[in-house]
């Protein structure tokens, strides 16, 4: 009984050992553009940390693609 | 939340490659690295030669993000396809999964080992801090960040590229195709897209050419 208890327990220490360690895929922290960009580039006009005004300045910007609304 | 697109108008654009330039500027995209580049189809023939600026489209369903090994593929809010450069090993499946050849290699070291995995990022930078220079030298400018929209778009000339919220650049592709019909001019709406390349839906594909000699 002992015996096959001892071998049990050196089974399991070898299977133990054979075993690959946990892995995640961690996504990226990254922060959403209408916080803003930490350099001395940024646009005027809009507000950091506000989403709404930063909606509103990409959909000017957008608009500027359009002749046909620049020129009314 | 805006759904970050971009369109090439087929009908205004005139290969002058100034969306490339500014992208490699912009970014100071590696050597031999080309995040966006500018595709001419019947080139020469007249009357029937059009161009499109071809970069990163950033799918909805991306190919790459399914296929990477590592994971290094990340979607942001705004719809924009990015990448981890610290996780991409190199191994270039993404590149063989795209169908519009965005991923790019750089050569690196006296042998020009392949590198990591560099693409057009829509201007909007990496995982890194918004803006620092450590995203900068990794990535490029982050413009998004800056409440700008990718350089390419907003510097083109003919205004053929247009970048930005997928409704609103798509309200202004209608317009232009709208007001060329009422013209009585070629609308271009189906010139970017599937139809060119493999024909309309009650019309065969084009005939590949059979090579001619020269350099294989």
């Amino acid at each position: 009984m002992k015996l096959a208890l001892a071998g049990a327990f050196i089974a399991t220490t070898f299977l133990v050992g054979c075993n690959e360690s946990g892995m995640s895929a961690s996504k990226r922290p990254d922060v959403a553009p209408y916080m803003g960009a930490d350099n001395g580039f940024m646009a005027k006009g809009w507000k950091p940390g506000d989403q709404a005004s930063w909606n509103a300045e990409i959909t000017k910007r957008n608009q500027l693609q359009s002749e046909y609304s620049r020129i009314k | 939340m805006a759904r970050m697109k971009f369109i090439c108008d087929a009908e205004r654009c005139i290969e002058c490659n100034g969306c490339v330039t500014a992208c490699k500027n912009e970014n100071e995209v590696p050597w031999g690295v080309n995040r966006r580049r500018v595709v001419t189809i019947n080139d020469g023939v007249i009357g029937a030669e059009k161009s499109i600026s071809v970069a990163c489209m950033h799918c909805a369903d991306a190919p790459c993000m399914a296929v990477c090994p590592v994971d290094c593929f990340y979607r942001t809010d705004e719809g924009v396809v990015l990448h981890s450069k610290d996780t991409c090993i190199g191994c270039a499946y993404c590149s063989y999964a795209c169908p519009f050849g965005a991923p790019q290699f750089p050569s690196s070291g006296v042998f020009g080992l392949r590198g990591k995995m560099d693409k057009c990022t829509f201007c909007s930078g990496g995982p890194e801090k918004n803006g620092s220079v450590a995203e900068f030298e990794k990535y490029g400018r982050n413009r998004l960040a800056e409440g700008k929209l990718p350089l390419c778009a907003e510097l083109c000339a003919t205004k053929a590229l247009i970048g930005g919220d997928g409704d609103v650049i798509a309200d202004v592709f209608r317009t232009r195709v709208v007001k060329r019909m009422a013209a009585g001019k070629n609308s271009g709406a189906d010139v970017f897209g599937w139809a060119t390349a493999y024909g309309k839906p009650n019309a065969p594909a084009p005939a590949a050419k059979p090579a001619t000699g020269g350099k294989s």
